[in-house]
């Protein structure tokens, strides 16, 4: 074997041990099971419903809801409208949120608030659903929030 | 490889880049923080078989290794606020399973080398014969060589060479080492490793 340069050999270290000790075929589709039944797992902090569903009123049509959601700090409004596609979802958060997730069932959306605390979630299925989001509140750190379901 | 050779096929993974994952397991880190969930599935089949090798190099057997590996991921993603440099993701996630693995492997009292005759040849099938013949023997020399270093180097190269940026502050703790000897290890045990190769005696 002629002389090789360090990354060389280094590259075929890499080759070699990845050819006679794989890493096993499924590990990295269990690991990606793993984490999405840890983060079901996971504590969420709750907020409520205040107003919606079950005031009766909120809902104006058949294809329109409003729903707000609160822990007496952050709040989160939410609007679903029937859109081409499926249902739109528009809401406004009035914290910091660096993640905001959709789901419903095993699918989930994701998405970011603008700078005014827009999202929005288009072509969306009717069905169950809830809202993840984590806040970054000004003190630093991080909270993470559910809503309780709500049907599109 | 079936489920995982759909995202990166394993033929290519041998030659990438040990930079290109790096950078990429930056980006994909950000689009995750970022609230895109998909990414982190991409990061976890990006890292998943580096983070393997490293535990591997540390002497646990498959079931504790598939722990390990599997521990990293959940504390990356209970801790990942924590991580202060969001680019320096790949090198997080191998410090974290390196540590981890020591850590597991001292507690089973299982910090041996690897069982080598646990290892399994798999090479490429697509192959020609000639092919497979000339690579299959370049591996067995090159197999042959690394089996005659000792302990400490086998394990230091198979851990930097997966991992492009070391950390060698942890890895000489690790291995009950100086700091400063790890350059010198790492150049002692190439050294060591290209004379095998080249035919000289041990």
């Amino acid at each position: 074997m002629t002389e090789l340069s360090d990354q060389a050999l280094l590259a075929s270290l890499r080759t070699l041990w990845q050819d006679i000790d794989p890493v096993p075929a499924d590990l990295a589709d269990r690991v990606v099971a793993a984490i999405a039944v840890d983060t079901l797992d996971r504590e969420w902090e709750l907020l409520s419903l205040v107003a919606g569903l079950e005031t009766g009123a909120v809902r104006s049509d058949a294809d329109r809801l409003t729903l707000q959601f609160s822990d007496g700090t952050t709040n989160v409004l939410l609007h679903v409208a029937n859109a081409a596609g499926g249902k739109r979802v528009d809401g406004w958060v009035d914290a910091q949120a660096t993640s905001i997730q959709l789901l419903q069932g095993t699918r989930q959306w994701s998405t970011q608030p603008g700078e005014d605390g827009r999202f929005a979630f288009d072509q969306i299925p009717p069905g169950l659903c809830h809202l993840r989001l984590t806040i970054q509140p000004s003190s630093g750190g991080h909270r993470e929030f559910r809503t309780p379901a709500f049907e599109v | 490889m079936v489920a995982m050779s759909q995202a990166h096929p394993r033929s290519d993974e041998p030659d990438l880049p040990t930079k290109g994952r790096w950078q990429l397991s930056a980006d994909l880190f950000e689009r995750w923080r970022a609230g895109d969930a998909l990414a982190l599935d991409d990061l976890v089949r990006l890292m998943t078989p580096a983070l393997w090798q490293v535990v591997r190099a540390c002497g646990l057997d498959h079931a504790l290794a598939e722990d390990v590996v599997q521990h990293t991921w959940l504390t990356l993603v209970r801790q990942h606020e924590a991580i202060t440099e969001p680019k320096a993701v790949a090198g997080w996630l191998l410090t974290t399973a390196r540590r981890e693995a020591w850590r597991v492997g001292r507690r089973q009292n299982r910090a041996d080398p690897t069982d080598t005759t646990e290892f399994d040849w798999r090479l490429p099938a697509q192959e020609s014969t000639e092919d497979l013949a000339a690579r299959r023997q370049a591996a067995t020399q090159l197999w042959q060589a690394v089996s005659r270093l000792n302990e400490r180097c086998q394990q230091l190269l198979r851990i930097i060479a997966f991992d492009e940026r070391p950390d060698y502050a942890g890895i000489a703790r690790d291995l009950g080492t100086a700091v400063g000897s790890i350059g010198p290890t790492r150049l002692r045990c190439l050294g060591k490793l290209r004379a095998l190769l080249n035919g000289e005696p041990a």
